[in-house]
């Protein structure tokens, strides 16, 4: 707050103040007031005036700064009130009373949406147990009936992706972290992910080639698997029928990072969306080529990293190959405890 | 033939759980009452439990920790709960295993015959009439001469060994290779079972691996 932006504010109050002081004037000039007394009078009118002007406009603007300025520091702006010290004078009280109702009633509707989300997420990850079920007993059933026709279980699978997606996007966007790091092998992961998805590899004929010997990481190997699945699933989706395809899962220890690559001699991606990939809902001009895409996959995945502090790369040449890295810090506090 | 307790709640997972573990030469018994849960498994007594962790009246995880306190039984958790938490707590539990819903029926085959194989006392010498297979030496051999097997040969022999006189399809043999880390194709299966035909017909046995069409290969 200026001080010129007081006085023009107040400027009502101080012409009527200085028009009756005139009008004072006038008259004692009329009644032949000596001189001295005149300026008696209006050194005390002044003086005191000018005293409670200052004194106004510094208990306001010592207030309004503060307030200016803490609202300016806080990331949640909604959270002003928690700053606030009730200021002496009326308006400040009133505005102080009017900031915390409407805190109150917005803290309100807040927790009314955590909640309704948080009940949404259980339902969700209920749901998801439930639906597995049935998914199994279709499973067991194909398997007993020696009708495992291949594309029957594709479907399943297929379904059984998609619903891993919506889990873990429920999973992805909470606010609180439900993933336990811990240290694991990548080969006993990668081999539970290519045994999900032999059938899809056999029937395309394409290659898979694995290296990760004995590199371990710390991370959620529940939360990884599915990142690591969304990543091959999309190999796997986007393979070049015009070549011998291979799927290459590479991991190597460099500078205190494990750094884990898979790579793919598939359709590629083009610069132009290469940037957009993790993205939500972006499918690109790969996803517009008959194979069905949600754009999710990787979206997902990239938030799941972001939470784990995993970093996910990609790179690739439109035609050549894809190659998606994700690079695992070493962590001292995790060598500590061991 | 070894007795396999399913404890799940859900029918119809039960009923074809069992079917693929009576055609698989073990005898499956499913759980129908899940109240003094703890009494019928003593009386059961089986070999081998399959335990979910969403059943009624008891949490799975607790029933775990309670049948460790008086056996030693191998436990397999079978569950749709898919977080490491879970997973964690089970395995210091004691579970021996733990397989999330939906599993590949095939792979939770290899799991259960894996964690059976580690309840005995392995022995890595096989007998096949009179060859003799050292698996740490990857060596095939019978009086007068020695061959050397590569992994996927011994992988393959092994596993039709295993399953002698049955059928085993050309899936699960390449199931049991990718569970080994040895992620080959179509092609290189047919190539390793025929190396492995021609090194038995060295040793004397020409017909030992039987090709049955459309069903896959039997070892005789």
């Amino acid at each position: 707050m200026r001080l010129w932006q007081y006085i023009k504010d107040n400027v009502f109050v101080i012409s009527i103040s200085m028009l009756i002081m005139t009008i004072i004037v006038s008259f004692m000039l009329i009644f032949k007031t000596p001189l001295e007394l005149i300026i008696i009078v209006l050194f005390f009118y002044f003086g005191s005036w000018i005293i409670a002007l200052i004194y106004g406009y510094f208990r306001k603007k010592f207030f309004y700064d503060q307030l200016a300025q803490n609202l300016r520091l806080l990331d949640e702006k909604y959270l002003i009130h928690e700053l606030i010290k009730e200021p002496s004078f009326l308006e400040g009280k009133i505005l102080c009373q009017v900031i915390y109702d409407i805190a109150k009633s917005m803290k309100e509707k807040i927790n009314d949406y955590e909640y309704k989300l948080e009940d949404f997420k259980e339902y969700i990850e209920l749901w998801i147990h439930e639906v597995k079920l049935p998914l199994q007993s279709l499973t067991l059933m194909a398997h007993n009936r020696h009708q495992i026709d291949s594309s029957v279980m594709e479907q399943i699978d297929r379904i059984d992706n998609y619903v891993e997606q919506v889990l873990y996007y429920a999973r992805s966007e909470n606010s609180e972290n439900d993933y336990m790091i811990k240290e694991f092998s990548l080969e006993n992961l990668i081999r539970k992910i290519a045994l999900k998805n032999k059938d899809a590899f056999l029937l395309n004929n394409i290659t898979l080639n694995v290296d990760v010997s004995d590199i371990k990481v710390l991370s959620d190997s529940k939360w990884l698997e599915f990142i690591i699945n969304q990543i091959i699933s999309n190999s796997l989706k986007y393979h070049r029928t015009d070549v011998d395809s291979y799927v290459a899962i590479k991991a190597s220890v460099a500078n205190d990072k494990v750094v884990l690559a898979i790579r793919d001699n598939g359709i590629g991606i083009s610069k132009s969306d290469l940037g957009k990939v993790f993205n939500k809902s972006f499918t690109g001009a790969n996803g517009r080529i008959g194979v069905s895409s949600t754009g999710m996959g990787l979206y997902i995945a990239k938030k799941l990293c972001d939470k784990m502090g995993h970093v996910i790369t990609i790179d690739s040449e439109l035609g050549e190959f894809t190659e998606v890295k994700i690079i695992f810090e070493k962590n001292d506090f995790f060598a500590v405890l061991k | 033939m070894k007795r396999i307790l399913i404890i799940d709640d859900d029918q119809s997972i039960c009923k074809e759980l069992k079917e693929l573990l009576d055609n698989s030469g073990y005898e499956g018994i499913i759980l129908n009452d899940f109240s003094d849960v703890i009494a019928k498994i003593e009386s059961i007594n089986p070999d081998l439990i399959l335990l979910d962790i969403n059943i009624p009246f008891v949490n799975g995880e607790m029933l775990l920790h309670d049948i460790r306190s008086f056996s030693h039984v191998p436990i397999i958790m079978v569950t749709s709960r898919n977080n490491e938490s879970d997973e964690v707590l089970s395995m210091s539990y004691g579970a021996d295993d733990y397989i999330t819903k939906p599993y590949n029926p095939t792979i939770l085959l290899l799991h259960i015959s894996a964690v059976l194989k580690r309840m005995e006392v392995s022995s890595d010498i096989i007998k096949y009439d009179d060859l003799t297979i050292l698996s740490k030496k990857g060596v095939i051999k019978n009086e007068s001469q020695e061959l050397i097997l590569t992994k996927n040969e011994l992988l393959v022999f092994s596993f039709l060994y295993t399953n002698r006189g049955n059928i085993v399809s050309r899936d699960a043999l390449m199931t049991e290779l990718w569970n080994n880390d040895e992620y080959i194709n179509d092609n290189a299966l047919s190539v390793n079972i025929s190396r492995l035909r021609n090194k038995l017909k060295e040793l004397g046995y020409p017909n030992a691996i039987e090709t049955r069409k459309g069903q896959g290969y039997i070892l005789l």
